[in-house]
């Protein structure tokens, strides 16, 4: 028994490198002194770089291995979910460096946002590769209330606060209505562990599969709040809000896929099977809530006047298309998901970028503060106008490619009005997109005042990021390959 | 069938080689910003024309020696194709003879030289790619593309109002393709994801007929349905009637280079689209809507004429004026006759060169003058006498003018023809009021060129000058056009009958 543990360590090591590099930090943020801040940040950072580097060197020499369960079958790991953490690890990764150059954040709680998220990238990474409702459970509570901390990390600013108060309230509540849910569907089931559920899954008595429906709506709840769709989104724009700017960079990435992977396995644990009236109105269920969360987060994106807030209301929207990519369950959707997931990071890590050095030059980030930009910084501006018409889904960029993908899934399934509605979104995104394009581009700016956070290195980072925004849209048959040898295991 | 085969790619990719050029020189060495291009659309245009001379009239389809075909996205099927028949040639040819033109008339941009022209060749590529693609997607990735250069062309270097023209357009079109993109990725799961089924070629000729697809819980054939989604896309881009509020915004606020190239040879794309994809593919349901894109395309012409003759912007009064001409080519179109269609492609080239003569025409008038009132606001004449004072002006417009009402002897004059002897026997009824749009159309461009051009010569005229030399230099090719084709149709009319015979031969059969 000892021994089977320690042979499973071997397949958890990017998550153990991680909470050494946790652990680290804590040390290293102790000596956190006021007089050597410069050398001490210094050093908390490329020790946090320095894990992350080492985990996603692990992962991805675990991509493509064979899946396995660890633990006693209670986390499995599969290239799906190596796929995913590798995702989340890089968002989390940008995030930091964000941390560091964001004036948003108080340079005292710097490290403690770093320690903070590398907690709900553990959480995250956990959520991907639990195999069981408790571990999915105890992943979804490790990546919320460690989020709580970081939406309220400028103590002093009252709505950072509200955000972390709103935020733990709703998560509370939801928390126990998913494990409410659990509850019957162990009761249902007689089983927590996903292994043993799929079976038990294809013979259901009638009497089951009508308790179990309403009591997985209710553990939904749970998942749904994480990646904020309709009707658990409302927490999400006033959090995104009054949270600093990296942290809703970092909440609108690592949290939202770790929601969508949780999504993916455990609608393909409980419905990939045979089992059809379940299924069918369970997929009926995730239609409406997917159209229906596309088009509150883009309608809603539209009168926004902060541009963190029209993202925060944008990313409401995209994980309504990659919801789409769900319930299609099979392969096509999987696929288009994980390729959906990496075009998304690039996009986002980009928009939220620029919008932070922004922010940090003149105090907020409304529309007009980007006015003129091509004059002042034309590769910045270039970069923002490209990640703009990507996430708008204008050829031939990568956020193009992603929701053809989806598409492509949904329609193979014939939900051909679904399809109708994903494409009209897209007009409508389109035009709140193209307000920051439009004011960037064809607007004189506000003043000559450059903006001092485009240091040369930050360029080059952001230019980094933006690369895969372009190369994905034309060459994605590489990438394409890789999702589609990631693809979930239901055994 | 010798070692042309990649002549395609190079058209296709020679513009964007002048943007890299571009990018590469310094923002203030504009002069040779401008040679730079002006070259590159000359290369660009020769290679057209060697297209020309080798291209093959008799084969109707594609010309096998000229196509090209490589896998791109091998997990779904989507090809870099490339290929040509006898109705992308004249596009092809319309498109390099305009850019060219327009490089010329651009020469007096004096506003973000270097952006100018990059996006401008980068727009010819895309609208390059729109004609030559023969797979579906990489047909629906240049169709999007060419939106983002000629939103910022519209945008930047537009007039007073051009944001909002800018958006209005690039919303308004990308809302017709979007949905054209439902349609194509249905079209490829309903063709069991082969090989073929992003290859606009084997999807065409009727295969759908008897598939249904299930909407709102009602099984509803399949052709029609996807017909319907591709043609409004298509629709916008023409643009057929309820879907033209778009353009007369666009054409006003754009520069004149802008306008030229939207409405010689961006419209033409939803004809184009018409002739290429959705007829083809979907013969059967094109047959059942004919009466209704006939009736469309009659109050297109009927509707323009009189919007146009209303205009007191004469640059309005133009862009309305492009909206009842293409009224002729869905005329054309709907009557799925070989003279009415040969007509409607010969309409599209014909009407490619006099709208871009007038255009090019007020944008001459434009520079002198600064504003674009036959009658201002406030009632007084904008223009008067322009005839004593600019009489080779005079000259190039009375030629545009008539060329555009389709005086015998001018090129508007055979399309038309042909496009009324083809639709005559199958809708009598709107020929008849068809033929009074031609009057109506005589009518406000004579009543224009009279408030224009006749009578005193209002002060603030007498400053003009007339045509300097490039000006006479790029209207010259398009005067030569108008003419040539008017008296013998016969080199344009030869490339394209082999090929529209094939189409009209398939649309017989439903």
């Amino acid at each position: 028994m000892a021994l089977k543990y320690l042979a499973s360590i071997s397949h958890y090591v990017p998550e153990l490198l991680l909470c050494l590099t946790m652990a680290a930090l804590i040390l290293v943020e102790s000596t956190y002194d006021n007089n050597v801040k410069g050398r001490s940040k210094g050093l908390l950072f490329s020790t946090a770089f320095l894990g992350l580097i080492a985990s996603f060197t692990y992962l991805v020499k675990g991509l493509g291995a064979a899946p396995v369960k660890i633990f006693t079958g209670s986390v499995i790991i599969d290239s799906f979910s190596t796929f995913a953490k590798g995702i989340m690890l890089l968002g989390t990764g940008a995030a930091i460096y964000l941390a560091n150059q964001s004036k948003d954040l108080y340079e005292e709680t710097k490290a403690e946002f770093v320690i903070l998220a590398i907690g709900v990238l553990i959480g995250g990474m956990l959520l991907a590769s639990a195999n069981n409702m408790l571990l999915l459970y105890i992943g979804i509570e490790t990546l919320s209330i460690l989020s709580y901390v970081l939406a309220s990390l400028r103590r002093n600013d009252e709505r950072s606060s509200e955000a972390g108060l709103k935020y733990s309230l709703y998560g509370g509540v939801t928390a126990g209505i998913m494990l409410f849910g659990m509850s019957h569907m162990f009761g249902v089931l007689g089983t927590i562990n996903f292994s043993e559920i799929i079976p038990a899954m294809s013979n259901l008595t009638t009497e089951q599969a009508l308790i179990l429906m309403p009591s997985f709506v209710l553990f939904f709840a749970g998942i749904g709040y994480k990646i904020a769709c309709v009707p658990f989104h409302m927490w999400s724009p006033d959090v995104y809000e009054g949270s600093p700017l990296p942290v809703t960079n970092f909440f609108s990435i690592v949290p939202k896929i770790a929601g969508i992977v949780a999504v993916v396995r455990v609608t393909n644990v409980f419905f990939a099977g045979d089992a059809s009236i379940v299924r069918e109105s369970w997929v009926v269920l995730l239609m409406i809530i997917a159209a229906i969360t596309m088009t509150v987060g883009n309608v809603s994106a539209i009168g926004q006047r902060s541009v963190k807030r029209m993202l925060a209301f944008s990313s409401i929207s995209h994980a309504g298309v990659m919801l789409l990519g769900v319930l299609c369950i099979d392969e096509l959707g999987t696929r288009a998901i994980l390729f959906y997931a990496v075009t998304y990071l690039f996009m986002t890590l980009v928009a939220f970028y620029i919008t932070s050095f922004v922010q940090d030059q003149y105090g907020n980030d409304h529309f007009e503060r980007f006015s003129g930009l091509i004059k002042k910084h034309p590769l910045m501006a270039i970069l923002m106008t490209t990640v703009m018409f990507s996430l708008a889904g204008l050829p031939p960029l990568a956020g193009f490619v992603a929701k053809f993908n989806i598409l492509a899934a949904i329609i193979s399934k014939k939900y051909y009005v679904l399809a109708v509605i994903t494409a009209l979104n897209s007009v409508v995104s389109l035009y709140y997109y193209m307000k920051v394009v439009r004011l960037m581009v064809l607007k004189d700016s506000e003043s000559e005042e450059t903006i001092s956070g485009f240091t040369v290195p930050n360029q080059i980072v952001i230019t980094v990021f933006a690369l895969p925004v372009f190369l994905l849209g034309i060459f994605w048959e590489k990438i394409l390959m890789l999702a589609g040898g990631a693809l979930i295991l239901v055994k | 069938m010798s070692g042309h085969s990649n002549l395609l790619s190079w058209i296709l990719w020679m513009p964007i080689v002048g943007v890299l050029g571009v990018l590469l020189i310094p923002r203030t060495k504009e002069t040779l910003i401008r040679f730079w291009s002006l070259i590159n659309t000359v290369i660009t245009l020769a290679l057209s024309v060697v297209l020309y001379m080798k291209f093959d009239p008799t084969t109707p389809g594609m010309q096998a020696a000229f196509t090209i075909k490589k896998a791109w996205i091998s997990q779904f099927n989507i090809f870099y194709h490339l290929a040509v028949d006898g109705i992308s040639l004249p596009m092809i040819l319309l498109t390099s003879l305009l850019f060219f033109i327009c490089i010329l008339s651009s020469w007096t941009v004096k506003k973000q030289v270097k952006g100018y022209f990059a996006l401008f060749l980068f727009l010819q590529s895309s609208v390059f790619g729109v004609f030559l693609s023969m797979d579906f997607f990489l047909f629906y990735v240049y169709w999007e593309v060419m939106l983002i250069p000629m939103f910022f062309l519209i945008g930047i270097w537009g007039g007073e109002n051009r944001e909002y023209a800018a958006v209005k357009f690039f919303l308004y079109t990308f809302f017709g393709s979007i949905l054209m993109l439902v349609g194509m990725v249905a079209l490829y799961f309903v063709t069991g994801q082969g090989v073929d089924s992003f290859n606009i070629l084997a999807l065409s000729g009727g295969k759908f007929a008897s598939t249904t697809v299930t909407m709102f819980g009602m099984a509803l054939p399949f052709a029609k349905v996807f017909f319907v989604a591709l043609f409004i896309g298509f629709a916008i881009k023409v643009p057929v009637f309820p879907f033209h509020t778009w353009l007369p915004h666009a054409h006003v606020q754009a520069p004149t280079a802008i306008s030229v190239i939207l409405a010689g040879v961006l419209l033409k794309m939803g004809t184009y689209g018409f002739l290429r994809i959705a007829f083809p593919i979907f013969p059967g349901a094109s047959v059942y809507f004919a009466d209704a894109i006939a009736w469309l395309g009659l109050v297109n012409i009927i509707y323009g004429a009189f919007c146009a003759m209303a205009q007191t912007d004469v640059k309005k009064l133009v862009a309305y004026s492009s909206v009842s001409h293409m009224g002729f080519v869905m005329l054309g179109l709907a009557a799925m006759t070989v003279q009415g269609v040969n007509g409607a492609v010969l309409q599209m080239f014909n009407h490619g060169t006099s709208t871009a003569m007038m255009f090019l025409l007020i944008g001459i008038l434009y520079e002198r003058s600064h504003h674009r009132w036959i009658v201002r606001p406030d009632g007084t004449k904008g223009f008067g006498g322009l005839y004593t004072q600019l009489p080779k002006y005079s000259i190039i417009f009375i030629i545009a003018m008539f060329a555009s009402m389709g005086l015998p002897g001018l090129s508007g004059f055979i399309s038309e023809a042909l496009i009324f002897l083809g639709i005559y026997n199958r809708f009598t009824t709107i020929t008849v009021i068809a033929v009074l749009g031609l009057l109506l159309g005589a009518a406000y461009l004579l009543w224009m060129f009279k408030r224009m051009f006749f009578g005193e010569v209002i002060e603030e005229n007498k400053s003009y000058t007339d045509v300097n030399s490039r000006e006479i230099f790029y209207m010259l090719p398009l005067c030569v056009a108008v003419i040539l084709f008017g008296v013998y149709p016969a080199p344009l009319l030869n490339i394209m009958k082999a090929s529209v015979g094939k189409l009209v031969s398939l649309l017989a059969q439903f």
